[in-house]
């Protein structure tokens, strides 16, 4: 397992294709958006209210068939009030209390969770006074524990009801994984028409590019699922057997 | 190494065939999701030209195969991931044991992987003490059950509820049922606590995207992100051709992998991963291994008519719309790619002698390429393999098989050309045709080597007077 190996390896795969030699061939990776990408940003851009609330119309009907539950909140005191009947309608499935799992992420602190539950509220951050790994462990130890994992999407497809979330700072990958049920809030504006348009924006946009793809870009649609037992449906294979989306409409 | 029964293709498809269970399972898959994607593709905004499009795209990624390969690497690298590149199963088998030591892995799980079937990873591991558990809820049933997977994407279609309410019952300890959600959550109980205990997780990749440098994953169940999320490795297999050069391609691709997979709009998991956990990512596994496979990959690449068959998205939808699959199930074809994509890509892995009879199986009737995402012509394919079996071909080490049907054939095609020949020829048959067992009007048996095509069916016989001869009387009594 050198660089030689590595080496032997690709000049291989070079004479497989017919070429003598290590090759560079920009063209593949576009270097400035193209005609269609730019049609796409103008378009995000120049997306009016009422273009919104036609795509809230589009998720609804994404959603449906898909088993998201898909709530309209029009401001964030709704939206609190609908995590806070969420919790006190369920039941824990992996401990006898109820706990849930949070990211650290603004839109959540203003939905300010610790207030609004009555059960305790575990934010995805490592505890700063342990070793990296035993501090992951333990995280993932309380997030396992929780029976409501609340995240904020980065964006959200209407075509399909998908939703982009990226690793970040105290936004644990498994609190949208591991609880039982995943709650997702997302702002009316970050609503997207399609997959086009997500990847567009990821590669062009100059606020969205320096991040990318992130170390983990993870897109979710519809709540854990298999239908591999005689092809019957059934919901909570191994992530969240519940999907609850929460659009958060502005100024109204 | 993997099991190859490629040999045995006549009596496992005889098997299959005759299992009226496994007949109605297959139909039922082939019902929903066969015709599921036809429809879809008829409902894209694109229209199924979409299809060719992507295709273009998977072909421009083939042809430049290095360059992207180079480019992921960098990329992963710079994000503190480990890449190798492995030129054979046995290596990149080695390489996994040697990362399991270094962490001191006793327990794996999995996520649904073909490459890691091709190389019989799981063997390897357990004789290295390392328990490998499938967490996708079909291929976990059929590694209880000390089966192989029998689909793509259904891993354990041949089996039924009943079958395993009864494994799970035993295996599990849990209380019969034949429920699908009560066995599913019995499944998702043992598997947690897998996942929350394992020190690796292995999954493979669908579709690496190299301008981003990020593998991606796809599952419904949520068992690969698992199993990429909680250990502390995350260890990636990937065939060297499942990469496409841009993000803005993994559009229509993953649009069109959902339709073809499942006949779904979308994936309900598709992640897109770059490495290990970055400082200050609250999560995500400490090391990232990513292993690229040739294992007989280049030899396809080099070869111009089989080239094509490396934009295969392994999707499955090919196996749901064939009717040869439809019949005989999975298990026939003897090695983990099976189906119209098995028919072709596994002669080219094992040895087109090896596998010879799974191209011949198959009835070029055209339904795979109409339900390929990325319009592969596997007919044009099985073809060239069929050819290459009729006249042998040194570049690929491929013997004549039958030297007996070859002379058939040039006999016949000679007496075809000569209409004097041929009716000779015709008259001489139809007096031997006497001495066949069988009444006037079918001949039961035929004897070797032609006794394969009177095993199941009857054969009319040729009429004693030819349609030629006839004419001609009758013109003239006119
Ligand atoms: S050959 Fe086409 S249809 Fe078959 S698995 Fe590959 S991509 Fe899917």
């Amino acid at each position: 397992m050198t660089a030689a190996d590595e080496k032997i390896f690709l000049a291989n795969v070079r004479r497989a294709l017919g070429i003598d030699s290590p090759r560079r061939a920009p063209r593949l990776f576009a270097e400035s958006p193209s005609a269609y990408s730019k049609r796409l940003l103008e378009k995000i851009s120049r997306r009016t209210g009422e273009e919104t609330r036609k795509l809230i119309h589009r998720l609804k009907e994404a959603a449906a068939p898909l088993n998201i539950d898909l709530h309209v909140a029009s401001d964030i005191q709704t939206a609190a009030a609908l995590i806070t009947r969420i919790a006190a309608d369920k039941s824990p499935e992996w401990a006898d209390r109820k706990t849930v799992a949070a990211w650290r992420h603004p839109l959540i602190e203003r939905l300010d969770l610790p207030a609004a539950l009555d059960a305790p509220v575990f934010f995805s951050e490592p505890d700063p006074g342990l070793s990296g790994e035993e501090a992951r462990r333990r995280m993932i130890e309380q997030i396992a524990k929780s029976f409501i994992g609340v995240t904020a999407a980065d964006f959200c497809l209407a075509d399909t009801a998908t939703l982009v979330l990226r690793s970040r700072p105290g936004q644990a990958r498994s609190v949208s994984l591991l609880p039982s049920i995943h709650v997702a809030i997302v702002e009316a504006d970050r609503l997207l028409a399609d997959l086009a348009e997500l990847y567009a924006l990821l590669s062009w946009d100059p606020e969205q590019k320096t991040e990318g793809l992130s170390t983990c870009l993870t897109l979710i649609t519809g709540p854990s699922k298999t239908a591999d037992i005689e092809a019957t449906l059934v919901h909570g294979a191994h992530g969240p057997r519940e999907l609850h989306l929460v659009v958060l409409e502005q100024n109204s | 190494m993997t099991r190859i029964t490629t040999e045995k293709y006549r009596q496992q498809a005889a098997k299959g065939a005759a299992d009226p269970v496994l007949r109605g399972a297959l139909a039922n898959l082939q019902n929903r999701f066969g015709r599921g994607t036809a429809e879809c593709y008829r409902r894209l905004p694109e229209g199924p030209d979409l299809r060719k499009r992507a295709k273009r795209a998977r072909q421009e990624s083939i042809d430049h195969l290095d360059v992207l390969l180079e480019r992921l690497a960098e990329k992963i690298r710079s994000r503190g991931g480990h890449v190798y590149f492995a030129r054979k199963g046995k290596e990149a088998v080695e390489y996994c044991l040697a990362v399991c030591r270094r962490h001191g892995v006793r327990l794996a799980v999995k996520g649904k992987s073909m490459v890691t079937e091709e190389i019989g990873l799981n063997r390897s591991l357990s004789a290295a003490g390392i328990e490998a558990v499938e967490t996708d809820l079909g291929e976990y049933i059929v590694q209880l059950a000390g089966e192989s997977p029998s689909h793509i994407i259904a891993p354990a279609i041949h089996k039924t509820r009943k079958e395993i309410g009864r494994l799970f019952a035993d295996r599990l300890g849990i209380a019969y049922s034949e429920d699908p959600p009560t066995l599913t959550r019995a499944a998702r109980r043992a598997l947690r606590e897998k996942f929350l205990a394992a020190d690796m997780g292995i999954s493979g990749c669908n579709l690496a995207c190299a301008e981003t440098g990020h593998i991606t994953t796809v599952s419904n169940e949520g068992n690969i992100r698992m199993a990429s999320t909680l250990p502390k490795v995350h260890m990636v297999f990937m065939g060297m051709e499942r990469i496409v050069a841009r993000l803005e391609d993994h559009d229509m691709l993953f649009r069109l992998l959902a339709r073809g997979a499942a006949a779904q709009n979308m994936a309900g998991y598709v992640s897109y991963i770059g490495g290990p956990r970055q400082p200050g990512d609250s999560d995500g596994p400490e090391a990232f291994h990513l292993v690229v496979l040739d294992n007989g990959r280049s030899k396809i690449l080099a070869d111009p008519e089989f080239r094509e068959m490396l934009c295969c998205i392994r999707c499955a939808a090919c196996l749901n719309v064939c009717p040869v699959y439809g019949r005989i199930g999975g298990h026939a074809y003897g090695y983990p790619y099976s189906g119209p994509v098995g028919a072709v890509v596994t002669p080219l892995l094992v040895g087109i002698n090896r596998a010879k009879d799974l191209c011949s199986g198959e009835t070029l009737c055209g339904a795979c390429r109409h339900a390929c995402p990325v319009d592969i012509d596997i007919p044009r394919m099985l073809l060239a393999l069929r050819a290459k079996l009729a006249d042998g071909d040194p570049r690929w080490g491929v013997k004549r098989t039958s030297l007996l049907e070859k002379a058939a054939f040039v006999l016949w095609s000679k007496l075809a050309g000569s209409s004097r020949l041929y009716a000779l020829a015709m008259e001489a048959a139809a007096l031997a045709q006497r001495l066949l067992p069988g009444n006037r009007q079918m001949i039961r048996r035929l004897p070797p080597p032609l006794a394969g095509w009177t095993q199941y069916r009857d054969l009319r016989p040729l009429a004693g007077k030819s349609f030629h001869k006839r004419w001609k009387t009758n013109d003239r009594s006119r």
